[in-house]
């Protein structure tokens, strides 16, 4: 059949991929699974916390298990520190007088990469951060007259620190919508970080060493697989009634959208594969909806910011939990 | 300022219509209910709805809006003083003031009951518990304040509360749970009702189920009349009740309430052989049902006893004795202790709508003798006895009243007083006696009927004088020239709070029937120390100068009066009821009275034994005859052939048909026969040689069917539940058992689920169905002892349980899902899991938890709430 997902081959290449990162990443495997579901469904991912929980880290570790340093067949990996003097043109690029040619030619910025790390996102300016839109939904960038379009493969991991830090510009929620999944990195658990610390200089190695472990073609052969990823009627339904929950939820000021809805059934998809199935769950559901939904949507107070999502949640799992088995 | 709300107007709408509404209608009910038993209310109960019923609404609208309880709920208290105390100033005089406080306290309570609990239903989840412990005590307390405590009684005062009870917490969880935006709400509320309702109706049928025996009496009361008691509604007293086949028997209790209801049937017709001393005026007298002896103050109710000191009360059942066979009983004429002036007089009593059972006879009775009614009166008299009574000169139903115009009665009354005055003291009497018959509550409000009574009677020498001037009392005139007491079926209630009845209509009211002037009088002679009783019956009209001593007796001559004792003359009639101003006794059309002409020569008493209703033979085992009036009881049960040809078969109910009498009836033969006449029985003759006297077939005239042993067995326990008196501890135990049984079933509720659920997951064979089946299973099973889903996903959530207890649960879910959320088909390996893995779990489970913690945690009924409750958005 063809449409069968060639599952095996899916899992290891997956697997791969995590067993290379977790050499760096200790203790963070849900946060690894998240970014591989934004990857595989062609999404960015927006990590969220306090300075010095490994973001960055764990950025770069990915971009480098599938950016290989020797060039061949690997991802082209950037990394743009974002400050609040940046210029958009320092992203996308410039045009520069060719003394030889006698005319302007463009010279690309960091964009033109398959992976972006973006470091520290909300510390540039909202005019920065708006160029990064068009990029990041439409992957092309206009400049002036002409259109240059990014690679097949162009992936944004954001990082950001909390909104509330001094010196950062909260990202417009037009940009927040782009970001497929956002997560909160978190602290590793108190045995992990012991580890951590008693080997801090063999993960900085291992950080030095990390080497390549899938090709470009390997990850989009990921990614056409996700799409195939079968999910349920019923499934399908819970996201519409979760979507719609959050429209008209009295503490929920501004709901999910529909392009939310469709990025949530994507994100579904990667991560049922993600978890090694060809098949999205309730856990799936249950996993998956605060990390994609919650940064989408706008809160009346911080108390509904706690409890509202969850409350939807937990309404929906409820059906799903106690519904029969349909044919 | 914009007030945010709680609740959408949907809910708002639905809390009206779905909570207050039925509690609405409940508080009708119960305030219906109290009102009956606290005198304080006046009986105001539609008015105090109305105030509950605003209290409630009005709760629930305002809270539907962010309003804090505390705050409101002090403005609210702040109004109520400020309103009582505006009253306070524009009321006039104490009394006005008195009243208008009472009345403003109990708009208050139960405003702010309605107010809290329109609270609770707004805003409280668990409100409604506390609601149907509050309302289940408070209906313990008007239980208990009952008189006459019936199954029937309790049923009326418990199913409703019960139903409700069980209605509002399921409803309230309900509507706290729908979902205002779904499309079908109705339809929702709809279906959940209509399966609450099923439940409802299957519980308390259950209980009925249970408590069988002891409703059984009710359903069968239930089964017979539906309309005919109604007398009883809306405060409205009877002297007579009515029984379950439309005949009437005088009440065991007469309370005092607001109305009496009257109606002109004729009852019964009696012949009285009572004539005044020149032996040819008829002297009528009351015909004595039963006697009041005690008050029971807290009920403000007069009551029969039947350890009243020298009984002399003579009760036979009249259906029981067979034909022309007689019963009596001459420790009565012994406990009247009356030598003087006393005779012995006979009545006939002929009953059309009294009851069978019921035997009535003036002054005191000592001896019943049923006899036949002739065949062409049959139709109207269903049957007859006579009666011989030990009676007083000195009675008359002329007591006091009307001896004006006609000379023989004024020298009557003359004689008779004179006689009274020189009765003795009551100082060579049994102390128990008086001290019984003089009995009278200690308070201050006996003791202002005390003072009255002293203040009435301070000329009179003799108790018969004082008799005389407390008669003279009720018949006096005011300043204005008025009646001070007037005669009213309708005299109303007391308004003041304590106040009994008595009371207010001695001092207050002044107008009342038979029971108020009867009861009144008796204190009055009581506070004297006279030895008095209440006599309940019927009053006896003389309207006839057609048939001397024929008597007709309709309903509204139902009455109660008040009997002296005067030593050595013993107990003697006394009416104090003033008459009828307004309304005229309306000349009743008397009939002709059923003569009964033929001698019985010859009653037999025995069972039949068999029945050829063409050939017109009965045979049937004699027990006794009656032979020329003189009884041969018989030694050896022998068999006699009756001809039946001419016989009329009649019951106590009416004309029967031969065909009625089956095998073993009881049955009396009676012969008029001409051919006895002359074979009269030898001072020698024995039972056997008096059969031989009858000829084979033996002519019979008529036959009574006697009731059988069960009709009587089912006659006396409906009887023994309509009029037993209240046994505290047997009301205790049921009362108990129907709450007992309440909380058993609902504390048995999360077990009986989890057997369901448990059934089903073990016998269902479709793997589709079997795995939904074991996964609703587990998670119930899991959520009832403490670990509920929640917010989990299911891998975690089995991740959780298999460390905890061992189990390998995630294997489970993890196909679970994949059989529900996927089209790839199970494995082998997988649908052997499936079939497998559901014993082993729970055994896993309950191997880790003690048997201890499990039945409390299945107990615990929230558990099992919470896994039925969808979580809500909000």
């Amino acid at each position: 059949m063809e449409q069968e997902i060639q599952i095996d081959q899916a899992l290891t290449n997956i697997q791969r991929l995590v067993d290379n990162i977790e050499t760096v990443i200790k203790g963070k495997r849900t946060q690894i699974q998240f970014i591989l579901t934004a990857l595989l469904a062609k999404g960015h991912i927006l990590m969220e916390d306090n300075p010095g929980t490994g973001k960055t880290v764990m950025a770069k570790t990915l971009a480098q298990s599938i950016a290989g340093r020797t060039q061949d067949g690997g991802v082209n990996f950037k990394r743009i520190q974002f400050t609040p003097d940046l210029l958009p043109m320092d992203l996308i690029g410039s045009h520069i007088f060719d003394d030889v040619k006698k005319e302007f030619i463009f010279k690309k910025g960091p964009l033109f990469c398959n992976v972006l790390l973006a470091d520290e996102i909300n510390r540039a300016s909202p005019k920065v951060q708006s160029a990064l839109l068009e990029c990041m939904a439409e992957h092309q960038i206009t400049m002036g007259d002409s259109t240059y379009k990014l690679e097949q493969l162009f992936f944004t991991i954001a990082t950001q620190n909390p909104v509330e830090m001094e010196g950062t510009y909260p990202l417009p929620a037009a940009q927040l919508d782009r970001f497929f999944i956002k997560i909160i990195f978190g602290y590793v658990d108190e045995e992990t970080e012991l580890s951590i610390y008693n080997n801090y200089l063999g993960i900085a190695d291992n950080l030095e060493h990390i080497h390549q472990v899938l090709s470009m073609e390997e990850i989009l052969f990921l990614q056409s697989q996700t799409e195939k990823v079968f999910i349920h009627e019923e499934i399908v339904k819970a996201v519409r009634n979760i979507v719609w929950d959050t429209r008209r939820h009295p503490d929920i000021v501004l709901g999910a959208s529909t392009r939310s809805g469709i990025t949530f059934l994507k994100c579904l998809k990667a991560f049922a594969l993600v978890n090694g199935r060809t098949f999205v769950t309730e856990d799936d559901v249950q996993l998956i909806t605060p990390a994609v939904l919650d940064h989408r949507l706008i809160f009346r107070n911080r108390d509904a910011k706690a409890k509202g999502l969850n409350a939807i949640l937990d309404k929906e799992m409820d059906r799903l939990g106690k519904m029969k088995i349909t044919a | 300022m914009q007030i945010g709300k709680v609740h959408s107007w949907k809910k708002v709408i639905a809390q009206l219509f779905l909570l207050a509404l039925p509690t609405i209608a409940l508080a009708f009910y119960l305030l219906w209910n109290v009102n009956q038993y606290y005198a304080v209310l006046r009986n105001e109960w539609f008015v105090q709805g109305w105030y509950f019923a605003a209290g409630i609404i009005t709760a629930i609208i305002f809270y539907s809006y962010r309003f804090r309880f505390v705050t409101t709920a002090a403005l609210l208290f702040l109004l109520y003083f400020i309103a009582y105390k505006l009253l306070g100033r524009i009321t006039v005089g104490e009394f006005d003031a008195f009243f208008v406080s009472v009345q403003f306290l109990i708009f208050t309570f139960l405003f702010s009951t309605a107010w809290i609990a329109g609270y609770g239903f707004s805003r409280s989840r668990y409100f409604t518990i506390f609601w149907s412990v509050f309302l289940l005590a408070m209906q313990i307390i008007v239980v208990s304040k009952m008189v006459d405590i019936t199954a029937a009684r309790l049923i009326l005062a418990f199913a409703p509360v019960l139903v409700y009870c069980f209605y509002i917490i399921y409803t309230a969880e309900l509507i706290r749970n729908m979902n205002e935006d779904e499309q079908g709400v109705a339809w929702f509320i709809t279906k959940r009702l209509a399966g609450f309702l099923l439940l409802a109706g299957l519980v308390l049928l259950s209980l009925l189920l249970i408590f069988q025996k002891d409703f059984k009496a009710i359903e069968t009361d239930w089964g017979g009349v539906n309309g005919k008691s109604n007398n009883d509604k809306g405060g409205k007293e009877s002297m007579t009740k009515e029984n379950r086949d439309g005949s009437i028997s005088n009440k065991d209790q007469t309370r005092l309430t607001s109305s009496l209801s009257k109606d002109k049937r004729l009852v019964f017709v009696a012949k009285l052989d009572n004539y005044f001393t020149d032996g040819k005026t008829p002297n009528p007298l009351y015909f004595t049902s039963t006697y009041y002896t005690r008050f029971d103050t807290l009920t403000q109710t007069f009551e029969t006893d039947d350890k009243m000191p020298y009984n002399d009360l003579f009760a036979p059942n009249p259906s029981r004795i067979p034909l022309y066979f007689a019963k009596s009983d001459s420790t009565v004429i012994k406990n009247t202790n009356a030598p003087l002036n006393r005779k012995v007089v006979t009545a006939d009593v002929y009953k059309v709508i009294l009851s069978p059972d019921e035997f009535i006879a003036p002054s005191t009775a000592f001896f019943c003798q049923p006899i036949p009614v002739e065949n062409e009166y049959k139709s109207l008299y269903k049957s007859a006895y006579k009666a011989k009574m030990w009676v007083s000169d000195l009675n008359s139903a002329y007591f006091i009243y009307n001896p004006a115009g006609n000379q023989q009665l004024s020298d009557f009354q003359q004689v008779r007083f004179e006689k009274l005055r020189g009765a003795g003291s009551y100082d060579g009497l049994d102390k128990k006696f008086i001290d019984y018959f003089t009995f009278m509550p200690h308070d201050a409000e006996y003791n202002r009927i005390r003072d009255l009574a002293l203040e009435i009677t301070k000329d009179a020498k003799t108790e018969v004088d004082k008799m005389i001037a407390i008669r003279d009392y009720f018949l006096g005139k005011d300043e204005f020239g008025q009646p001070l007491f007037k005669y009213s079926d309708n005299p109303g209630i007391p308004g003041l709070p304590s106040a009994n009845k008595l009371n207010y209509f001695l001092f207050e009211n002044r107008k009342g029937y038979c029971a108020y002037y009867a009861g009144a009088t008796l204190f009055l002679l009581r506070a004297l120390g006279i030895p008095s009783r209440i006599a309940a019956g019927f009053l006896t009209v003389d309207r006839s100068s057609k048939n001397p001593g024929w008597y007709w007796f309709y309903a509204d001559q139902a009455h109660a009066w008040v009997q002296l004792y005067f030593p050595g003359y013993g107990w003697i009639d006394f009416d104090t009821t003033v008459p009828d101003a307004n309304t005229q006794q309306s000349p009743q059309p008397d009939g002709t009275p059923p003569m009964n002409t033929q001698k019985a020569y010859l009653v037999a008493d025995g069972t039949a034994l068999t029945v050829d209703t063409i050939a017109k033979r009965v045979t049937m085992k004699v027990n006794k005859v009656l032979y020329h009036d003189q009884n041969f009881p018989a030694t050896t049960p022998p068999e006699v052939l009756l001809d039946v040809s001419v016989a009329t078969v009649t019951k106590d109910t009416g004309a029967a048909k031969l065909s009625d009498i089956k095998k073993g009836t009881n049955i009396v033969a009676v012969s008029y026969a001409e051919i006895f006449k002359d074979r009269t029985p030898e001072p020698t003759d024995s039972f056997g040689s008096i059969l031989k006297k009858i000829p084979v077939p033996a002519p019979i005239d008529e036959i009574k069917i006697m009731e059988t042993e069960q009709e009587k067995k089912q006659k006396s326990s409906l009887a023994s539940s309509v009029s037993k008196p209240v046994d505290w501890v047997r009301l205790l135990w049921i009362s108990l058992a129907i709450i007992g049984g309440f909380v058993v079933v609902l504390f048995s509720l999360p077990w009986l689920i989890w057997q369901y659920l448990n059934a089903k997951a073990k016998t269902s064979a479709d793997p589709r169905n079997k795995a939904y089946n074991i996964y609703n299973a587990g998670m119930y099973y899991l959520n009832q002892l403490g670990m509920p889903r929640d917010n989990k996903s299911p891998t975690q959530y089995a991740n959780e349980t298999d460390n905890r207890f061992g189990t390998s649960f995630a294997g489970f879910s993890n196909v679970y899902q994949k059989l529900k959320y996927s089209k790839v088909p199970l494995t082998p390996a997988e649908e052997n899991l499936v079939r497998e893995f559901y014993p082993g779990f729970i055994t896993a489970i309950k191997a880790r938890v003690p048997f201890k913690t499990r039945v409390s945690r299945f107990l615990n009924i929230y558990n099992t709430l919470h896994y039925f409750t969808k979580p809500k958005l909000t």
